[in-house]
């Protein structure tokens, strides 16, 4: 199987390559990004073909491509490879403005090719231990849901509002809000936010605090802050703590991990020996497209949850909760 | 001096112990209704087991009274022991009623006597470092902070912690003591939201969001359940642009045992422990204790036990409105009387708080 990755703007891009190049029977075929340097480099790192204008990768025979570009530029990629018959991998947030969303969500549709958004922690696998536990009801009905998606502030494009949509908010809200309606088999009705920058000196949000609660009832916190010093043993972290009526269950997906107290980096590391996510992820893509299986995690998934991350700067800047349905 | 507490239940319980062990205090009696729960305590404690406060008042002429009954009757036993110019101590939350909180704070200065709030989390070392760690600028400007409190469910005499009117549901009765060390932190709230299980059909189980925005601008996360099977453990969590500190008495606490089961078809025991030579409810008293001696001013004053209530109470507020609340806003609307009931301190309740607790109110 032939696979494409167009644009190594979003640095989860690198990941995606490894993995695939660990897959049988898989062949990253061409990397394709408008930045030459980036692209070219990237080619040698994984032994593959360079373009710089991603339409010659669509016209190659591949199967599927991964997209990696700028959020703002997710929708012109996806429709494209779609209409070019092109099943799709598209980095989270999948857009900056629902009306993207929609058109990405509608041109997969119509060409008959799979639209998956890159949630890999639905494919971590305490995440998904957690899930199977709330099936066989272990908590109970659940009640509530607190979550953090902490980091630290990427930089580059990610702060420049016109092609990441949003800052800390936009990309630390999806991940978590998506593990949140998978679990609790819900839709997010309404959101209320605080947003600021307060952590570091620009023009982008890097902090906030959404509360939830979902059409079946379910309230929910989620803090989405870029709060993570460079003194922290590691990026960030994902966890997520679920209240039912039976018990209760609190995940940390990355607390599988070593603690390496190093001198040379003067402070201590974290280092992880779980399963890798970003893998068991695109290896969830490729047997979808092998087997014509849905996704794990959809197009629309991708939207729903990108919709409460635009809800929430709505409710920032109103100072009112936003009812979403 | 002689010290005299009412109530014999958890805090009633820790308080008395404390001052039966304290050097210069004598813990000469112990009042509740139920005067077979008194006596068990008051014999344990070599002390005297009374079922109204005015007989040992007569009996022993205490200094100093301590309130330990669910907070709804705090007021009655303040105004009686202050009108007596007893020095009061009280257990946190003051009141149910920010009309009630006024009325004794108010009786204990027209009396002349102190008024001594139990917001024992100013005591426990573990948030007096993180308080000043900010207080002295070590995380540089604070952007975001989390505080967690919870466990089981709460037992109380007559089920009280469930009726919303009694204590005012978690909000009131737990978080308030992370909403204090938001203000002890960072000063006062500009606005909050809330989002909890009152008024939900669940029975016994509680578990409640906050939103703070501090007018320094601070965005605080204060989360509080009494969802859990059982235990109860704190975390704090404070991020800024020059660091960060984090405290969870759940994470390696510093004694940990395990006690075999002693007959099959048992359980064994995890005992986990973080002692000090004075725990933080000791500190509290010996404070407040030393405080009536010397007329020094508390480190938690009265006034600020009043504004910590006065934020649960807008979060609870927030919460069965479903609108943020602009705590000054609320104020200046209660004092106009714009917001429906006085008598309810703002709380637009009835119709829901009714299906949960049932209480009186």
């Amino acid at each position: 199987m032939k696979i494409g990755i167009l644009s190594f703007a979003h640095m989860h891009a690198y990941s995606y390559a490894t993995a695939l190049r660990r897959l049988p029977g898989v062949e990253l075929a061409v990397v394709a990004d408008e930045e030459e340097e980036r692209g070219l480099a990237a080619a040698q790192q994984f032994g593959t073909v360079y373009v710089q204008d991603y339409q010659d990768a669509l016209a190659q025979d591949l199967d599927a491509v991964i997209i990696c570009s700028e959020n703002s530029r997710h929708a012109e990629m996806v429709v494209a490879a779609a209409e070019a018959g092109k099943h799709v991998l598209c980095e989270k947030p999948i857009a900056t403005r629902m009306g993207d969303g929609q058109r990405m969500i509608d041109a997969c549709q119509k060409a008959g090719v799979k639209l998956q958004t890159a949630f890999p922690m639905r494919f971590n696998t305490p995440i998904q231990h957690v899930k199977h536990q709330l099936e066989a009801g272990a908590v109970g009905r659940i009640l509530a849901m607190n979550g953090t998606n902490r980091g630290q502030n990427p930089g580059g494009w990610f702060i420049d509002q016109q092609r990441s949509g949003g800052g800390a908010v936009m990309d630390h809200t999806v991940h978590v809000i998506d593990l949140m309606r998978w679990y609790a088999q819900s839709e997010v009705r309404e959101v209320y936010a605080e947003v600021d920058t307060r952590f570091y000196d620009m023009p982008i949000d890097d902090c906030g605090l959404l509360t939830l609660e979902f059409e079946n009832g379910v309230i929910a916190a989620h803090d989405p802050s870029w709060s993570r010093p460079k003194s922290y043993p590691t990026w960030g972290d994902v966890t997520l703590e679920v209240v039912g009526t039976q018990g209760v269950t609190r995940v940390d997906a990355f607390a599988q991990h070593l603690v390496h107290y190093s001198q040379q980096a003067g402070k201590p590391l974290y280092l992880g020996w779980g399963n890798d996510p970003d893998m068991q992820m695109v290896e969830g893509f490729i047997s979808c497209v092998r087997e014509d299986n849905q996704p794990l995690a959809s197009g629309e998934d991708g939207l729903r949850a990108t919709e409460v991350a635009l809800a929430a700067y709505e409710s920032a800047r109103t100072g009112r909760p936003v009812r979403l349905r | 001096m002689k010290v005299v507490v009412i109530g014999a239940g958890t805090m009633g319980s820790t308080h008395s112990q404390a001052y039966a062990h304290m050097p210069g205090v004598e813990l000469v009696g112990i009042v509740d209704i139920r005067l077979e729960v008194a006596e068990a305590l008051a014999q344990s404690l070599g002390t005297w087991a009374y079922t109204r406060l005015e007989d040992v008042l007569a009996a022993e002429d205490p200094q100093v009274v301590d309130v330990c009954v669910p907070t709804h009757l705090h007021k009655a036993y303040v105004l009686q022991a202050a009108a007596l110019g007893k020095q009061v101590v009280c257990e946190k939350p003051l009141a149910r009623t920010l009309a009630d909180a006024r009325e004794m704070i108010d009786a204990c200065t027209a009396a002349g006597v102190g008024l001594y709030v139990g917001q024992v989390v100013r005591f426990f070392p573990e948030y007096q470092q993180a308080q000043r760690m900010v207080r002295e600028g070590q995380l540089g400007r604070v952007g975001t902070t989390r505080l967690t409190r919870g466990g089981g469910y709460p037992n109380g005499w007559n089920d009280w912690y469930s009726q919303v009117g009694s204590s005012g549901s978690l909000v009131v009765d737990l978080m308030i003591h992370d909403f204090d060390f938001v203000r002890w932190c960072f000063g006062d709230v500009q606005r909050v939201y809330g989002k909890s299980l009152l008024g939900r059909e669940t029975n016994r189980l509680d578990h409640a969001f906050a939103s703070l925005r501090c007018k320094n601008g601070v965005i605080a996360h204060v989360s509080g359940t009494w969802a859990y099977p059982e235990g109860f453990g704190t975390s704090l969590e404070i991020a800024g642009m020059e660091g960060m500190v984090q405290y969870s008495s759940t994470d390696g606490p510093s004694v940990h045992t395990l006690v075999r089961a002693q007959k099959a078809g048992e359980k064994g025991v995890a005992i986990p422990a973080s002692p000090l030579v004075k725990s933080p409810y000791y500190l509290e008293l010996e404070h407040f204790i030393d405080c009536i001696r010397t007329g020094a001013s508390p480190v938690v004053t009265a006034a600020d036990a009043y504004a910590a209530l006065e934020i649960s109470l807008a979060v609870l507020a927030s919460i069965q409105t479903g609108q943020p609340i602009d705590v000054e806003m609320w104020r200046k609307q209660q004092a106009e009387g714009l917001v429906e009931g006085r008598k309810t301190d703002g709380l637009i309740f009835s119709a829901k708080a009714q299906q949960v607790g049932g209480e009186q109110r």
